[in-house]
This record gives C-alpha cells, structure tokens and sequence, in this order.
C-alpha cells in the first residue's frame, strides 16, 4: 500500500520535472529540474529493491548535472532567467511525434502479455550483479570501460584551443615552441 | 506497482525526452532530452529485471550500461560544443547546416 | 573439215576485219579478196566431194551442214560472186573510207549465206538468216552519216525481220508437230495441221526475204547502199535465199495443199508487175532493183511449180547477170557521178569497154537467145505449162516485159554522146568480163544432156523439158520487147505515177502496219506513265502523308509521354534532397518517425 503511493508519487514527480526542464526560463532551473527528474526515478528503482543501482543513479546524476549548470552558464544567455526565453523550432511536430511514439508504446504495453517469471527473487541483488560483472559478463565491464577511455581522449582532444599542431607547427620535435599566443603548456 | 506502471512511466519520460530532442534549438537542451530518454531505459530496465527475469543480472548490467552512456555522451557533446563555440562562436544548432543538401 | 574451214573461213576473217576497225584499213582489200579466194577453192573442194557435218546444239537438236547437189551450185555461185564483188570494192573505195568494216560485213555476210545455203536444219538456218539480216542493214547504211541512207537500212531490216516471224512461226509448229531435230528435210512429215502452219510460215519468210509482193518496197530502198552491196546481197545472194529455200523445200510445199500454188501465183505475179514497175523506173539502180524482184519470182515460180532443178539454173543465171549489170551501174556512178537515167544518156559511148560488158548482161537479163536466162526461163516456164496453163500465159507476159525494161535502158545508155569520161581504176573493171562470159555461157547449160545431169545433181521430181516452140516463142517475145522498148523510148518516156512509186506499197505498209503500232506504242506508254507509275507515285504518297500523320498526332503524343517521364524523373530529382536540410532535429525527427514505421512493420510481419 505504502510502496504503491510513494510508486505514484515518484512517478508523476519524475514526469512533471521532466517536462518541466523544457518550460523554465532559466537554464540552471534546467538542469535542476532535470535532476530532479532523475532522482525521482532513482526512488522508484530504490522501490524494487535495486540498492546499489538507486543509490548509483542519484551520485552520478548529481555530478552530472552539476557540471552541466556549469556548461550552461558558459554558453547561454539569461542564466537567471530574467527574461522569458523559448528557443524551439517545430514544435508542433514534434509534438505530434512524441505523442504518437507515447501512444504506440503505450498500446504495445497494456496489448502484449508480458511473461512473469516464477523464480524467486535474490535476497541481494548487488551480490549478483557484481558476480555477473566479474565473471560472466566481464566483456560488459571491459567495453565499458574501453568505451570510457575513449571518451576521455576524444574529448581532450575535441576541446584543446591549440593543440601541438597549432603551436610547434611544422617542427613538431623542437624543443621550444614557436607560438605566436602566450601561455599554454611547455613553457 | 505492477510492470505495466512502471513501463508506463518508462513510456512518458521517453517521450518527453523526445519531444526535447525534437524541438530544442540549443544543443545542451537537446541533450537533456537525450538524458531523459536514457532515464526512461533505466527504468525500464529495472523494472524488467524485477518482474520478468529477477534470477538473471541481465536487467542491472542493462541499467549500468544507460548510466555509462548517459556520463559518455554528456562528456562528448559538451566537447563537441566547445569545438564549435570556439569556431563559430555559436551553439545552436540550427546554424550548423554544414550537411545540407 | 572442209565444210568446217568453208563456212570459219569468211565468218572468222570477217569478224577478225570488224574487230580491227580503222588501223586495218590499208590491209582490208587485200585481206578480203584473199578470203573470197580461199572461199572458191574451198567451195570447189566442197562441191565435189560433198562433206556432210554435224555438231550438238542443246539436247534434241544438232548443227547439221551438209553439201547436196542443190547446196553445190549455190555454194560456188556465192563464192564466185563474192570474189568479183570484192575486186570491184577494191578499186571503188578510197584510201579514207572504213575499207576494213566493208570488208569485214562483206565476208561475215558470205559465211553467213554459205551457212544458210548447206544447213540442213532450221535453227542453223535460222541463225543464219538473221545474220544475214543483220550484215544487210550494216551494209546498206554503210554511209551512215547520211541520215537517209540509214533509214533505207532500218526499213529493209525492219521489212525483212517481221516476215521472219514467218520463220519463226513455222521452227515452233515443227516442234509441235513432232519434227525430229526440226531438220529441213523431216519438215514434211510434220502432222497435218502443223504442216500448214510450217508451210505458211515458210512461205511468208521467204516472200520478204526475197521482196516478192506485197513486201517488194525494201529493195528500192535497199539501193541506197554502195553498188557492190547491191551486187552481193540485194541480186545474187541474199534476195536469193528466199527462193533458195522455197526451192529447198519444194516437197513440203507439195505435200501441203494449197502452199505450192499460192507460192506459183506469187511468183509470177510479181514477176509481171514488178516488171512494169522496172520499166517506168528513172534511177538505173531502181529499175535494177525492181527487176531482181522480177526475175526472183521466176525462182519461186518454179519451186510452187514443183520444179527445183530449173528454179536453180534461173537463180545461177540471175546471179551471174544481176551482179554484172550492178557493178556496172557501179562503175558508172563513179565515173560520171550519177545514177539518172536522164544524165547516163550515152553512158555507153563514153565507157565504150563498160558499154559492151553491160549490154551483154542487160540482154541476156532480156532473154534473148541464146544467153544463160533464156534457156532458164524457158525451163521454169515449162515446168508452169505442166502444172497449168494460166501460170504460162502470165510468165509469157512477164518475159515480154522484162525485154522492155532492158531494152529501154540499152536505148538510154547508147544514145550519141561526144567526150569519153574519165579514166576508171582497173580494179572496177576486170571482175566484169568474167561475170559477163558467165553470164552468156551459162546457157550451154540448156542442152539436154547437161540439162539432165543437172536436174539429177539437183533433185526433185521429174519435169519435162520446154520444146522447141516454146523455147522459140520465148525467144521471140524477148527480142520484141527489146525493140519495141528501144523504139519507143526515142519518141517518149512511159508515165505512171502508182507504177513510178512502187506501187505505193511502203506508203501503205507505213500507214497500215507501222503508224498503228507506234500509235499503240504510244498508247501503252501513256499507260504505263499513268497508270502503273501513277499507282507506284500514290503508293509513295500514301507512304509520306502516313508519315506526317503520324509526325503530328503520334510521335506527339509518344513524345509527350517520354518527356513526361523525364519530367517527372526531374522532378523526384530535385524533391530528394529537400529532406537534407542539414538541420540536425530534422534528421532526428525522420529518425524517429522511419524508426517507428520500422517497428510498427516488425510487430505486423
């Protein structure tokens, strides 16, 4: 009973912020909103008894968005939401896009007969999923963190002002560099 | 809470995420709504792992795998605007039109 | 071999001349009267031992040649003739004239005859004569930068070859009627209606062949040709072949019913008009002419008569005197330059030697006793006598007016004259005294013994010998005629316009015969332009007015469709890249829509 209104709680909570994060002005109340978003999301995961996966989501969630309020200050105007601000285009279709695809999974939910699984549930589901990670499903853990790498360098790589290109030039082994901008490293 | 609430709300946040997607002139809110639809797959996952298969950890390695993502992909874009910024000194994306035609 | 080298001799050297052309010219002469005389000896060879050959032709029929009695006396008089002539055409033709084409048509025309004389089948006979045909159209237009005179040799070419059809006629109903390798000897056993038309046939290419009536006009023109053409071919040789043939054919004209006597009353009725015709002539040449269709009526009298062996001696006579009195008329025009009777008054004093020589010819053509014709009428005239009465009263008449003709011209030609006319090559005039001892000697022939192997070398049935009386009586009206045209031709010329004319006969061929069919040629020329062109010109019409039809309303339209096509395809072209804005939410929204249409077909199939 008590988990089925908290349930409800969560829910709309995790929709209206989310909807929300498209109707503030402001693009700090933004972010806020769509962290709010998750972190009602992590409560109805903390519902199924997903410890561990809850509790990850509301810690990275939390860093992230915190980063982004930096990113978005950087970048926009009216960070305090002085001045109404909408910034879309096609609105009506995509409108008519998102309902549609809510509608088409809406019906697909209450149509298809979802199977129920008749095996027990495990007392401690973060115990499984950290033997899962460590052994069967290792190639997951690998990837990822591949994947994880990859990302770092690229986006030292996407985001250098002037790279080592820009500042030896041609002699790409002298000692010193040759660049006409002050600072920077190797100085 | 059954599965078809949980999905449900998988759906709603999906679509709402897409909506952003869609219609969002600024390349960070377009990523929120990128956010929100990887939010929406870790619920859905979950709820998938809870009430479909709890005996395998299948469903949990899905919801890390949106987590990861979602960290991966907010770092890129966030580089991928800089890039831009300092090029152009936008970031919307209506002006890169680069690929029209 | 020796018939072979006969008939290869003349036609080869002939053709070897022609070929040559204009450099041969200086050599000609000499080539052609070498030939002649080859030819005699040949013919003497020939005659005596009288070679009989054959070569195949196509399947059924062969090339016979063979030398009889009958085919002996004509082979040497064709030889002997040629050689005269061809002496004459030496000494007449000058240095600048085509001597070797002269020569050549001579001698390709002499093999040609020889050929007709000894074949003994009508498809050699037959190509012969249409040799010979043609050899006499070349000669006569000799001249041919006078319009006139070629024309003289397309109306005797064109005369002659329509009667030929004759020839023609009666070669296709032998085959019908089942003549064996159509051999001129099997010619009367063909079956009994073929026959007729075999006879009938023969008949009418023998009558134009040798200008008897009513086809007589072609020899008047024929005189446009040099004189020793008219000596060889238009009174010896070729005017000869016609009765040559009757004469060959003398048991099919018997065995047919009524050939032998229209072939007789042909005969002498031309015999005796164009006699009168000769007298009233005033070109010597024309009175000349007329006279050979006369005396070669004599020839076809005798074979309708049924008597071959007298119809040979007449045409041996004939030839000897005709070709005689021609080469004289000959040497005349080229010394005095002129063959009118008018202007030939006392021709004969001044060519004293030419005067002789011509009244010899001119009275034994009379038939004055005891010269060579005389004795050759008096035989066809007995043969007519055994075959009927009227037949020797109208031959009688004839031979009277034959003296009158001679005896008028012999009148003209030695009226007083004063100064002698120019020297004339010798050439022209030794061939004259052999052709004149020919001609008065030949009558020795008349005495019975030789007139009996004659009739045996010759064949043919059995005829008895004139009498005395009428050999008297022929003699007689001869020498009457002769005076009685002599005298009265001092006091007065006779007059007769239709006689003068020929009796109108080419006016009336032209309009009877030649004006219609150019008329119908005409006719179906038009034909042809409007009709079977004019379809032709629709049919192209049509084509073209389909052609622009089509041009119009259906390549339009297919051209419509093509280009409606590329339109539409330029169309799809310039539509396809609008979804690529460049927009990024645009390349979302399509994603996202193509997505769910994805899943939405997933979930169905």
């Amino acid at each position: 009973m008590w988990t089925q209104i908290v349930f409800g709680v969560c829910a709309a909570g995790s929709v209206a912020t989310g909807v929300a994060v498209f109707r503030v002005d402001s693009m700090a109340r933004a972010t806020f909103a769509l962290l709010a978003s998750f972190l009602f999301a992590a409560g109805t995961i903390l519902l199924l008894n997903l410890a561990y996966l809850g509790v990850l989501v509301v810690l990275m969630m939390i860093m992230e968005m915190v980063v982004m309020v930096v990113f978005m200050l950087m970048y926009m105007m009216n960070p305090a939401g002085l001045t109404p601000m909408t910034m879309v285009h096609n609105q009506k279709g995509s409108l008519a896009i998102a309902g549609g695809v809510f509608a088409a999974l809406a019906a697909c939910i209450f149509l298809v007969p979802w199977p129920t699984s008749g095996q027990p549930r495990p007392a401690d589901p973060t115990r499984a999923l950290g033997e899962a990670l460590m052994g069967s499903k290792m190639l997951v853990m690998m990837v990822l963190g591949l994947c994880l790498f990859a990302t770092m360098v690229a986006t030292v790589v996407l985001a250098t002002h002037r790279g080592r290109y820009d500042r030896y030039g041609d002699a790409l082994r002298a000692k010193r560099p040759d660049d006409p901008v002050r600072g920077g490293l190797d100085r | 809470m059954t599965l078809q609430e949980y999905l449900l709300l998988a759906a709603a946040l999906f679509s709402v995420g897409l909506y952003g997607a869609l219609s969002q002139q600024s390349i960070v809110m377009i990523m929120m709504g990128l956010e929100l639809m990887a939010n929406a797959v870790i619920v859905g996952g979950a709820a998938f792992w809870y009430f479909a298969s709890p005996a395998r950890p299948d469903g949990q390695v899905v919801v890390l795998v949106a987590v990861t993502l979602m960290a991966v992909d907010m770092a890129i874009g966030f580089a991928v605007t800089t890039a831009i910024f300092r090029r152009r000194d936008i970031d919307v994306t209506d002006s890169a039109a680069d690929l029209k035609g | 071999m020796t018939l072979w080298l006969l008939i290869a001799l003349p036609l080869v050297g002939g053709t070897a001349l022609l070929v040559a052309g204009r450099p041969a010219d200086r050599v000609a002469p000499a080539v052609g009267v070498a030939a002649a005389v080859v030819t005699v000896v040949l013919a003497v060879v020939a005659a005596v031992s009288r070679p009989e050959v054959s070569a195949p032709l196509l399947s059924g029929l062969r090339i016979g040649l063979a030398v009889d009695g009958l085919s002996a006396v004509m082979v040497l008089t064709v030889a002997v003739v040629l050689v005269a002539v061809l002496v004459f055409a030496a000494g007449e033709f000058g240095a600048d004239e085509s001597r070797a084409r002269f020569h050549g048509l001579m001698l390709v025309f002499a093999g040609a005859m020889l050929v007709t004389v000894t074949a003994r089948d009508l498809v050699v006979l037959l190509m012969a004569w249409e040799v010979m045909g043609a050899c006499s159209y070349a000669l006569i237009g000799f001249w041919w930068r006078e319009d006139h005179r070629v024309g003289s040799g397309t109306l005797a070419f064109l005369t002659t070859r329509t009667a030929d059809l004759g020839l023609y006629l009666a070669a296709g109903a032998a085959l019908a009627g089942g003549v064996a390798g159509l051999t001129l000897a099997g010619l009367p056993t063909a079956a009994d209606g073929w026959r007729d038309v075999v006879a009938a046939g023969i008949v009418l290419a023998a009558a134009g062949k040798s200008a008897q009536l009513p086809f007589s006009f072609w020899l008047s023109r024929a005189m446009d040709g040099p004189s020793p053409v008219s000596a060889l071919l238009h009174s010896a040789t070729m005017v000869a072949a016609g009765a040559y043939l009757l004469l060959r054919l003398e048991p099919l004209l018997a065995a047919t019913a009524w050939a032998s006597t229209v072939v007789a009353w042909v005969g002498v009725l031309t015999a005796l008009i164009l006699g009168a015709v000769a007298v009233v002539q005033r070109d010597l040449k024309q009175v000349l002419a007329a006279s050979t269709c006369s005396q070669i009526g004599f020839m076809v009298l005798a074979a309708g008569a049924g008597g071959p062996a007298a119809g040979a001696g007449q045409l041996v006579a004939h030839a000897a005197t005709k070709s005689l009195l021609f080469l004289g008329a000959g040497a005349w025009l080229v010394g005095l330059g002129t063959k009118d009777l008018r202007r030939l008054e006392g021709a004969a004093r001044r060519y004293p030697f030419l005067g002789v020589v011509f009244t010899i010819g001119a009275l034994t053509l009379a038939g004055v006793p005891p010269l060579s014709i005389w004795v050759s009428k008096d035989a066809v005239l007995a043969t007519a006598l055994a075959d009927s009465p009227a037949l020797y009263v109208v031959g009688l008449a004839a031979a009277l007016v034959s003296g009158a003709y001679a005896g008028r011209v012999l009148a003209i030609v030695w009226k007083p004259a004063d100064t002698p006319g120019s020297p004339l090559s010798r050439l022209l005039l030794w061939p004259l005294p052999v052709l004149a001892a020919a001609a008065a000697l030949l009558g020795i022939g008349g005495l019975p013994v030789l007139a009996d192997r004659f009739a045996r070398l010759v064949g043919g049935p059995e005829v008895p010998a004139p009498t005395w009386v009428e050999l008297a009586a022929s003699g007689l009206i001869a020498v009457i005629g002769v005076a009685a045209a002599a005298a009265w031709t001092r006091s007065r010329t006779p007059e007769s316009r239709v006689l003068a004319d020929w009796l109108h006969l080419e006016r009336a061929t032209r309009m009877a015969v030649a004006q219609p069919v150019v008329r119908l040629a005409a006719g179906l020329a038009r034909f042809d332009d409007r009709v079977v062109d004019g379809g032709v010109r629709a049919a192209a019409a049509t084509g073209a007015a389909l052609g622009r039809l089509a041009t119009l309303r259906v390549e339009v339209s297919i051209d419509g469709v093509v280009r409606g096509i590329a339109g539409g395809a330029r169309a799809l072209g310039r539509w396809a890249p609008r979804p690529q804005t460049g927009q990024l939410h645009h390349y979302y929204a399509q994603a996202a829509v193509a997505l769910g249409v994805l899943a939405v077909l997933l979930m169905i199939l």
